[in-house]
């Protein structure tokens, strides 16, 4: 463990060579793709992220909330304007929008849908384990942990039988290096089990606060911890499986404008996702990266220049493995006969066929695993295409 | 000093206090037989919370208020979900009141209402239990309440837990298991947060009608949205509670069940739902166990092989008492208690011990202990256990008299170690395994929280060795005793011992 640990500094001072390394077989898990998972809580607005700018109702529908710097993907849709590194990476075929998705949760609780969307079941509380650890409980490794959340405490999706790791920013003030040197020398002698966590902790605090700084507060959180995960995601035999998540998404007021909270998170979003690229730097090429959101949001705006919680919104896929530049979607239309309960729009893709088809494709998932992985009544086609050949 | 002293403080205990293990070293045994009685009443901070009815009434005018709120936005608070939608019970019905068109976040103000009143109640919790002169009692208490799991997890069942522990497990802890498995399936927290409330038997009077299930003639009800069985509280009684799990019963059990406990409701006016008198302004503040026969599906039950013919609320009586007394129930407590105190692989034999006297008394749960508190195998020197972060903070404010928390620190403390008191995430409670607290943050975690504590109570009088000897007595190791000896400074010699693999297994 601890050798592993001190060979990051090399890793950082190499870069993308020292990947190519030949690595020890024992302590070098079977896959080098990475597979990150954003879960966004609070219901991000899927049509203010990746708006339908030619749909011909999307200004009606809109009304006040149609944006009109949006940046153009295709004849159909675009990206929100605090998203200009998605909109690169679009243009360098590295993200795809999925539209109009949905997990099969059809109420508009937070709670109740974010336990759906990470128990992986039909059901709020039908699981009691996190489908993003049933994967990981699929594929092969040496049973070294092989998944980190990037968490305080362990988030349902991440819960389960695989072994997984996890690293947060710290709010109480850090111990000094004597005591974190005597109580790591009293563990060696004393208890080995403590003493791997211990150390498995100092790594994960170097490797998360090393060079770049850790996770900083408030607006630049998310990206600290974007930056993190891409530290564990990148070393010869570590995790190869990340969990961050980012709230702030529940815009019932003033979400319009360059400034409004939504346009902050998105740019926080966007930065994000772009440290995490810089942070991968020759893996990113290996990864793919799903951002997800309990569900979406009204389609017309309410009377606080807000939307309220509704059904289907925008999964975003993005990546160096990920076959992109392209949108997704079997477009159900913004005519309010065309809407979900005449407010929402109407979901035509379930998260369930992105997830399974990124992890068939991406992470070598056999039907038989993703079905372990996404216990369902009746079977979930996986999306075909999302991950290059 | 008796290392059998140290054991029963710290192993079936929550952790010495200085001068407990002096203290029982005559007979650690006995002072532990000695605690496996009925409390005349609860610890004091304890007293000082709401009744259960305090807790639904505060629930209830909370949703009334939030009711009033959506109404000041022009909001139809009966329509706060779309009509027909699954899910819109009592609490979904508000929780998810975005949904419902305006600029206020129920959600927010949920927490804004009911997290100081969640907060007050762990802090008594955290002093009750520093404070125990019973600690073994209290360790009990602990268990049974992850045991029958109510979690403010669950929106809507944040203020009922600890009058759930008050009401269903404190008066049963040393009595019978069937005591407190009827208690805790007829308390309004368990049929809430269970559903139970909402099953209703398909054939009964109201099944069959449901508009009997709107209240007189208001149209706001006239579309009932959950008619129907729910078999959640009835699967997790034989799944969580008694029989465990993959122990023979089958899904067919589970539905009949579910059919013999429907109409087992809050107490209301009839068929009308909790929200629903709370939003009329009707509500029926007993807020207590309630059988409806209206609701309850009618004819015999067979269950496990078993024909059960009662009728009414005796059938459902009948079907407890039976998965109360069955083997396969005593063998899953017998496990449960003893992974809890010995191992989390404990011994078959002492597994196997209290799995008879369990059915030989009938659950007599204080037969049961003290089976387990006389077994060998639970006074093994070798420590198997993993202190859960609970446990882990308790012991050290007992280890630490001047140590001054207040709710707010504490809460902080539960959630950056991943377990905060009366929240576990389901109905199966926390897990009783050293995995799930051994993680590498988690450890981390009580890292820098033993080091934040040392800093705050150490003097530069206090002599951390004295104090290890005192509350770790033999099991403290000469490796770790050095440490602290050779620390730079009482601070850093403290943070050793709280960190000290001997302070966190037991």
């Amino acid at each position: 463990m601890v050798t592993r640990r001190r060979t990051l500094g090399l890793i950082g001072a190499a870069g993308a060579t020292a990947l190519a390394l030949p690595r020890l077989s024992l302590a070098a898990p079977e896959t080098d793709k990475r597979f990150v998972v954003v879960l966004l809580r609070g219901a991000m607005d899927g049509l203010s992220a990746a708006p339908a700018i030619g749909d011909p109702d999307y200004e009606r529908a809109r009304n006040g909330l149609a944006l009109e710097n949006a940046l153009k993907l295709d004849a159909m849709f675009a990206l929100h304007p605090n998203l200009p590194g998605m909109k690169s990476l679009y243009d360098g075929g590295e993200l795809i929008v999925v539209h109009a998705a949905a997990t099969p949760y059809r109420d508009r609780s937070h709670f109740d849908g974010q336990n759906l969307l990470e128990n992986g079941s039909e059901q709020p509380y039908g699981l009691d384990t996190g489908w993003l650890n049933r994967a990981l409980a699929q594929m092969p490794g040496s049973g070294k942990p092989l998944g980190v959340a990037l968490n305080s405490h362990m988030p349902l999706m991440m819960r389960g039988p695989a072994a997984v790791t996890s690293w947060a920013p710290s709010l109480l003030p850090p111990p000094d290096g004597d005591t974190v040197q005597r109580l790591a020398a009293l563990y060696g002698e004393t208890d080995p089990l403590l003493a791997q966590n211990f150390a498995s902790a100092q790594g994960a605090n170097s490797v998360a606060m090393g060079s770049g700084g850790g996770a900083g507060g408030g607006y630049q959180a998310f990206v600290g911890l974007m930056t993190a995960a891409a530290k564990f995601l990148i070393q010869p035999g570590g995790e190869r499986v990340a969990m961050v998540e980012i709230g702030g998404w529940d815009t019932h007021v003033n979400q319009a404008g360059a400034f409004s909270p939504l346009s902050t998170n998105l740019t926080t979003l966007d930065k994000g996702l772009a440290a995490l690229k810089t942070g991968l730097g020759a893996a990113w090429r290996d990864t793919a990266v799903v951002i997800v959101s309990e569900f979406g949001r009204t389609v017309a705006m309410n009377g606080t220049q807000g939307t309220d919680h509704g059904t289907a919104g925008a999964v975003l896929v993005a990546g160096g493995a990920v076959k992109g530049g392209r949108v997704l979607a079997d477009w159900p239309g913004l005519k309010p006969a065309s809407l979900y309960q005449a407010r929402d729009l109407m979901p035509t893709t379930d998260f369930r066929s992105i997830a399974t088809g990124v992890l068939r494709d991406h992470m070598g998932l056999h039907d038989a695993q993703l079905a372990a992985v996404f216990p369902s009544k009746s079977a979930v086609k996986p999306k075909d295409g999302l991950i290059r050949a | 000093m008796s290392i059998e002293a140290i054991i029963a403080a710290n192993r079936f205990g929550l952790g010495a206090r200085p001068g407990d293990v002096a203290r029982i070293a005559g007979d650690p045994r006995g002072w532990l037989l000695g605690q496996l009685t009925p409390e005349t009443e609860p610890p004091a901070p304890l007293r000082a919370l709401p009744s259960t009815v305090d807790d639904l009434s505060a629930f209830f005018k909370w949703v009334r208020q939030i009711a009033a709120e959506a109404r000041a936005h022009g909001m139809d608070p009966y329509h706060l979900k779309p009509q027909g939608a699954p899910g819109a019970a009592m609490a979904g019905g508000a929780m998810a009141g975005g949904s419902g068109d305006s600029g206020f976040s129920i959600e927010r103000e949920y927490i804004r209402t009911f997290l100081p009143r969640y907060a007050v109640a762990v802090k008594a919790r955290f002093d009750a239990a520093v404070a125990s002169e019973r600690p073994f009692f209290e360790r009990l208490v602990h268990f049974w309440v992850n045991h029958f799991v109510v979690s403010g997890a669950k929106p809507g069942a944040i203020a009922m837990p600890p009058s759930f522990e008050r009401d269903v497990v404190r008066p049963n802890v040393t009595g019978r298991f069937l005591d407190m498995l009827m208690a805790s399936s007829k308390h309004p927290a368990m049929l809430f947060y269970l559903d139970n409330y909402n099953s209703i038997g398909p054939n009964s009077k109201v099944g069959k009608d449901p508009s009997l299930r709107a209240s007189g003639g208001d149209p706001a009800f006239a579309n009932p949205q959950h008619i129907g069985l729910n078999e959640n509280l009835a699967r997790e009684i034989m799944e969580l509670q008694t029989l465990g799990v993959r122990s023979g019963y089958t899904q067919t059990d589970v539905t009949s069940f579910a059919r013999v406990i429907t109409g087992w409701t809050i107490a209301r006016a009839p068929r009308v739902k909790p929200i629903q008198l709370v939003l009329g302004g009707r509500l029926n503040a007993k807020g207590l166990f309630e059988f409806d026969d209206e609701e309850h599906e009618p004819g015999p039950q067979t269950i496990m092989g078993k024909t059960y013919l009662q009728t009414g609320v005796d059938q459902g009586e009948a079907v407890l008492a039976d998965l109360a007394h069955h083997p396969a129930t005593a063998h899953f407590i017998s496990t449960k208690l003893a992974r809890h105190f010995i191992a989390d692989d404990p011994p078959p034999a002492v597994v196997e011990r209290m799995s008879k006297t369990f059915l030989a008394t009938e659950g007599d749960l204080r037969a049961v202990c003290s089976e387990l508190v006389r077994s060998p195998e639970a006074f093994d020197p070798v420590p198997r256990k993993f202190k859960a972060p609970d446990d882990y903070v308790i012991s050290a404010a007992r280890a630490l008299p001047a140590l001054q928390v207040d709710a707010g620190a504490l809460l902080r403390a539960y959630s950056s170690m991943g377990q905060t008191p009366y929240n576990p995430p389901g109905p199966n409670g926390w897990p009783d395994v050293q995995a799930e607290w051994l993680g590498a943050d988690s450890v981390w975690k009580r890292f820098e929280w033993a080091n934040q504590t040392a800093q705050s109570v150490a003097s530069t009088t206090m002599n951390p060795g004295a104090l290890a000897q005192d509350v770790l007595g033999p099991m403290l190791s000469q490796a770790t005793s050095e440490a602290i000896a050779r620390a730079e400074s009482p601070a850093q010699g403290l943070t050793l011992l709280l960190a000290s693999a001997e302070f966190q297994r037991r």
